[in-house]
């Protein structure tokens, strides 16, 4: 057991600890800020050190150092890192519970660090439900009434999508009698295809899996919790949920699909097949859905919705391709990371406007172009790298995607992401009209704090980086995607 | 007649059966979460009685079952503690009557 | 096969003989005269341990309750994790001890800060 590999995930911890303690006996709460940002530059300084290597699974194969998990774990600090910076004036709302706030975000964190690495069911699900646990209490952490009703829908369908994944586990392990991701795909690639076919718990395990992790990225059979958690939990944690809560979804159905049903090759075109099904639902009703939204992070919540659909097509392509090239994998991790800066982007703005006007609602949002012109710009720039025009990273990040899909004979789902995404324009583009065109309610300008000043610029640079320059991180992601099998 | 594997899965089936029908179909907020719990326990049954007749020599059925165990009692303490946010909020654990925000 | 529930069938009869037994005893000393029959309030109230109720029986627990049964609760998962520790204590030697060490400190906290947040003290 080489415990050196596990030092990021232990540094977490450590520093998750040490914020609840300090919260126990520190006046100034302005330090557990701190403490939990160095914590989580420390765990990103030692991952982007560990980067490139080649290094073998930890925990009897339990737990994966690979340069997929390192890629995540990198997203992950990364999203946490921006929400703590723009959460800093957002936790006077709570100010008695500073402390459980910083613990949670950096626990959750902890959590999908673990489940970027995962190569084990038993791994797997400790680590969804440490994510998920913690943030069915950040996303109740206002404790007004809507935010209490949006974490109980949150944990009771959360609790009940993990019972049914838990099931699905349970069937594939009966059907091999194994838990590791790589003996798994062993025992189902040494059975012969009239076995597997003779017995139904494979298949059935399969689609409970996909139902359980479809909760989690919301995709559409499993969405009816997005638009209400986004609305109620607070505006940071929204933030969190939709992107690094769904990244790390995608992180692990990549790996287990891939690892463990990646061969043979029929398994592997049946569930591409049916992701590319959930992508098509999933890209057209976010998309209707959003148009009529009058509240912003509602909108965002379907927007979201679709987004997964957009991810979803990566998929389908990996299925398609039975792990022969890396264009799906690769597109997706991609995709992730502008997504991540993006909606980032998209949230700071939203945060660093709302707290001001004490209202998400679209309208209010008139005459922010003259009020606080770099927010608006910032979000308009987030706005358009979701629609996926350049020169912002959403275009690159949707080009990729496509042309991986297009390779493995999915132009039918191409075509109809597209159309998507000509829809998408309109109601994105609606916000950017309100704030740039529409009469401001006052003359007032808008003033903001430092570090969210900070963070915004943060992801601002970060889209237009992924969007003009993207070969580099393209480079990192295809070298990222070769996951290893254990 | 003699007890063999399918025995305990049709059992664990027809538990989880119940417990998701409820889950569903239930409006009180503590039954739902209790229902959740039955859902699991039906899982744990699932996982044992293939750890037992699958692979009898290793106990990985057993341990993921402790794990889940664990696990369940964790989401059940932060269930009710959002179930008592909501009772202080509103003084009504109705799930249909939560309905502040609309699809 | 059935053989091997002889034993509890032949239990079960014990069982139902000795407990019609117990009952009938009374009623025969009673109808033997054996026991003198003086009837008073006191004698016929409902047998119950410790102090009659006032009011309903059917109250809300004080929500207080709550908080320790999750603190018993974070006590029941650890004891959970400890006996597959304890019974092959030898064979996991040291590193077994550090991990469970590291559990144990990590409930510690957890302990730590209900008591830091007087979850511990009745109000």
């Amino acid at each position: 057991m080489n415990l050196t590999l596990f030092i990021p995930e232990l540094t977490l911890t450590v520093f998750a600890i040490l914020v609840i303690l300090l919260d126990l006996f520190v006046r100034q709460k302005r330090v557990l800020a701190q403490v939990s940002i160095s914590g989580l530059v420390i765990a990103g300084v030692i991952t982007i050190a560990m980067w490139g290597n080649s290094f073998p699974a930890i925990f009897n194969n339990m737990l994966a150092v690979d340069n997929f998990a390192l890629f995540f774990k990198l997203i992950f600090l990364a999203v946490a890192f921006l929400v703590i910076l723009a959460s800093v004036d957002y936790t006077s709302r709570f100010a008695r519970f500073q402390g459980e706030y910083y613990a949670l975000v950096l626990l959750s964190t902890l959590g999908m660090m673990l489940m970027a690495g995962a190569a084990d069911l038993i791994t797997l699900y400790i680590s969804l439900e440490l994510t998920s646990i913690s943030l069915y209490a950040l996303v109740g952490f206002l404790k007004d009434g809507k935010s209490t009703e949006a974490s109980l829908k949150y944990l009771l369908l959360g609790a009940i999508s993990s019972a049914v994944l838990l099931y699905g586990m349970a069937l594939i392990f009966g059907f091999t009698g194994k838990t590791q991701l790589g003996e798994i795909a062993m025992v189902i690639q040494t059975m012969p295809a009239q076995t597997l076919l003779a017995s139904p718990a494979l298949i059935l395990g399969m689609v409970l899996l996909i139902a359980g992790f479809g909760f989690k990225i919301a995709a559409v059979p499993f969405q009816m919790w997005v638009p209400d958690v986004y609305e109620g939990a607070p505006t940071p944690i929204t933030a969190y949920l939709s992107v690094a809560s769904k990244a790390a979804g995608f992180a692990i159905i990549l790996r287990v699909f891939f690892s463990a049903f990646g061969q043979p090759e029929w398994l592997s075109l049946n569930w591409g097949m049916i992701f590319a099904v959930l992508a098509a639902i999933g890209m057209t009703l976010g998309n209707i859905m959003a148009i009529p939204q009058t509240n912003i992070k509602r909108l965002l919540g379907y927007s979201s919705i679709a987004q997964a659909g957009y991810l979803l097509i990566g998929l389908a392509a990996m299925g398609f391709s039975a792990g022969a090239d890396t264009a799906g994998r690769s597109g997706i991790l991609f995709f992730l990371a502008s997504y991540v800066f993006t909606n980032m982007g998209v949230f700071i703005a939203i945060i660093a406007i709302s707290t001001k006007l004490n209202s998400d609602q679209i309208e209010d949002y008139a005459g922010m172009g003259k009020r606080t012109p770099l927010v608006a710009l910032a979000l308009t720039l987030g706005l358009i790298s979701l629609i996926g025009m350049p020169p912002a990273a959403g275009f690159m990040a949707k080009f990729y995607i496509f042309s991986a899909a297009v390779q493995h004979n999915l132009l039918w789902l191409v075509i109809i992401a597209v159309i998507n995404s000509v829809i998408s324009a309109y109601y994105y583009l609606r916000v950017v009209k309100v704030m740039w065109l529409g009469k401001p309610a006052s003359e007032e300008k808008i003033s903001q704090s430092g570090t969210l000043k900070l963070a915004l610029v943060l992801a601002s640079l970060g889209i237009l980086l992924l969007g003009i320059l993207p070969g580099y991180v393209m480079r990192l992601a295809e070298f990222a995607a070769n996951m290893r099998l254990y | 007649m003699s007890l063999g594997l399918e025995h305990y899965l049709v059992l664990s089936a027809v538990l989880f059966s119940i417990g998701l029908y409820g889950a569903l179909a239930k409006r009180n907020a503590v039954i739902i979460l209790m229902c959740i719990e039955l859902m699991l326990v039906a899982v744990n049954i699932t996982l044992i009685a293939f750890s037992r007749y699958i692979v009898p020599a290793e106990l990985t059925g057993q341990i993921f079952a402790i794990f889940v165990i664990v696990v369940a009692a964790a989401e059940a303490a932060v269930g009710l503690a959002i179930i008592l946010a909501i009772y202080r909020n509103r003084q009504d654990i109705d799930v249909t009557k939560i309905n502040l925000m609309k699809w | 096969m059935i053989a091997n529930y002889g034993y509890i069938g032949l239990f079960l009869i014990a069982v139902v003989l000795f407990t019609l037994l117990m009952v009938t005893i009374p009623i025969a000393l009673r109808l033997l005269g054996l026991v003198p029959d003086k009837p008073n309030p006191i004698k016929n109230a409902v047998f119950e341990c410790g102090m009659e109720t006032i009011g309903k029986t059917w109250v809300q627990f004080n929500f207080h309750y709550y908080f320790y049964a999750l603190v018993f609760l974070i006590l029941d998962v650890l004891v959970i994790f400890l006996y597959p520790w304890a019974v092959s204590l030898r064979v996991l030697g040291v590193s077994g001890f550090i991990a469970v060490l590291v559990l144990i400190t990590i409930v510690l906290v957890g302990y730590l800060y209900a008591w830091k947040k007087k979850v511990l003290e009745w109000k």
